[in-house]
């Protein structure tokens, strides 16, 4: 079956966790978590309140390094470069690791400057290539249309949907190779939350993603893959048919048919 | 495993859905028990009884497809109620099946006393096989009832057994066509009574693939023995 070869071949990793701790002070945030993260793939973190998802997504760009006496062990590797190395440039890692998070956080500015402020940061564009940036980002996370007449406005004035997107745009903007998203429609109403599920699928074209929900429904909607995971241990990993129809830890099937107490 | 969810109204949603499938498999049960006794007494008011219980499973069979279409919207169940709630679908639409067969043997009967060559067949010997199908889908539903794997396994064995007798039953009548072409009309009702017996054990067999379906989430329509026995081990 050469279909089925090349497609094995074809599968790449954007980013391996082998063995990774993380430590709050004392206190133990993720033990010897092992996964792959696959490259142009959607893979969702689902799991109880406190279980480290989160926390595995804020080492994933080393979100976590901004506060003192949090440390991560062990190796991530994005593209084969372990990112906890303690040479690794953070900046530029957040350029190519980007992250959305729970509640949508514009920056107070217009929404042109919110996509072009990070833009600025990396790059040195001309006035129409900045342009066509801004434009381009907020294509991507399908906020273009309702913006363009309104670009000078600021991005606060937006709805909680819209400005969701617009931290998508913001995101996708400087072109990262791997986008976040930290429960990324917890805020919002079923008909934005739709808008993001539906970007989702669009932006897996071009870009790998992580997500974090407590929604398990979301998992499985718009995830291939779906990792469970339980007092800062992933308990089982898999494709997310696979995970909804028929689990094979325990711990996975109570989760995820409300059986958990 | 904990076996109550955190929202104890699913838990009774759920258990009332199967609780409602236990019953319409006792009345499909019934009707097949009835069709069975009207064969051997060639009774016409026991084969008119079969016909009246057919119009209350139907009924039955609507109504848990509604309850199943509501859990289904509001719950967005998944793993292993998932695959009940299924199962659950497809083995009423074989019960209804297996129904619509005790209510095909009904008519046979009917037709066969209505041309009066009744005694001259070898309708007795169709008890056998009739009884082993009754026998095999109230097997079923118990083991739906209980989601035991083995019973299932051994119910698609025995379905065999059934379609063996079939076999044996068909050339048995074609005998008897021979030696005497005036029962031909009737030995032909026959052959349809013991094709809906045989059908009737194939619907068992089908309930049996949905409970290893539930339980150990694997498919195993259209699957050799050997392969089937190495999973569920």
């Amino acid at each position: 079956m050469p279909d089925t070869a090349a497609a094995v071949q074809a599968k790449k990793n954007a980013l391996e966790l082998r063995k990774l701790y993380f430590f709050y002070g004392k206190f133990q945030g993720l033990k010897d978590v092992n996964l792959d993260i696959e490259e142009r793939k959607v893979t969702a973190f689902i799991g109880p309140s406190g279980c480290g998802k989160s926390t595995l997504l804020r080492t994933l760009n080393r979100m976590y390094s901004l506060y003192p006496g949090q440390r991560a062990e062990g190796q991530i590797n994005f593209y084969g470069q372990n990112i906890l190395d303690p040479k690794q440039d953070i900046n530029l890692l957040r350029a190519r690791i980007g992250m959305v998070f729970q509640k949508p956080t514009p920056f107070p500015m217009s929404i042109y400057d919110n996509i072009a402020f990070g833009v600025k940061l990396y790059e040195n564009l001309s006035k129409g290539e900045m342009d066509d940036r801004v434009e381009w980002a907020l294509s991507k996370a399908a906020l273009w249309n309702e913006v363009k007449d309104k670009l000078s406005q600021s991005g606060l004035s937006l709805s909680g949907g819209q400005q969701q997107r617009l931290c998508i745009a913001r995101s996708v903007a400087v072109k990262p190779s791997v986008l976040l998203l930290d429960e990324p429609t917890s805020a919002l109403d079923p008909i934005s939350t739709g808008k993001v599920e539906e970007l989702v699928h669009e932006l897996k074209q071009d870009y790998t993603i992580a997500i974090v929900t407590h929604n398990m429904q979301q998992a499985a909607r718009c995830s291939d893959y779906t990792a469970y995971m339980y007092l800062g241990e992933l308990i089982e990993f898999g494709e997310t048919d696979q995970i909804f129809l028929k689990p094979k830890r325990q711990e996975t099937e109570d989760y995820i048919t409300g059986r958990f107490g | 495993m904990s076996d109550k969810h955190l929202s104890s109204q699913f838990d009774s949603e759920l258990t009332s859905v199967s609780t409602r499938v236990m019953e319409m498999g006792g009345l499909v049960e019934s009707q097949i028990r009835t069709a069975v006794y009207a064969l051997a007494q060639f009774s016409a008011e026991a084969a008119t009884e079969v016909t009246d219980m057919e119009a209350r499973v139907n009924v039955m069979e609507v109504e848990i497809d509604k309850e199943l279409s509501s859990i289904i919207a509001r719950r967005q169940p998944t793993a292993r109620d998932l695959r009940l709630l299924i199962a659950i679908s497809k083995t009423t639409a074989n019960l209804e099946r297996a129904g619509d067969e005790a209510e095909k043997i009904a008519r046979m009967v009917r037709s066969i006393i209505d041309s009066g060559a009744a005694r001259a067949l070898p309708s007795s010997e169709l008890r056998i096989a009739a009884d082993l199908a009754s026998g095999l889908l109230r097997k079923a539903l118990d083991a739906f009832a209980r989601l035991d794997v083995n019973v299932a396994v051994s119910i698609l064995k025995e379905d065999d057994a059934i379609d063996k007798e079939f076999d044996g039953f068909v050339r048995k009548l074609i005998t008897y066509m021979m030696e005497d072409p005036r029962t031909i009309s009737s030995s032909l009702d026959l052959l349809f009574v013991a094709k809906a017996i045989e059908r009737i054990g194939d619907h068992a067999k089908n309930i049996a693939e949905f409970i290893i379906y539930v339980v150990k989430g694997a498919d195993v329509r259209h699957t050799s023995m050997e392969t089937i026995e190495s999973m569920v081990r």
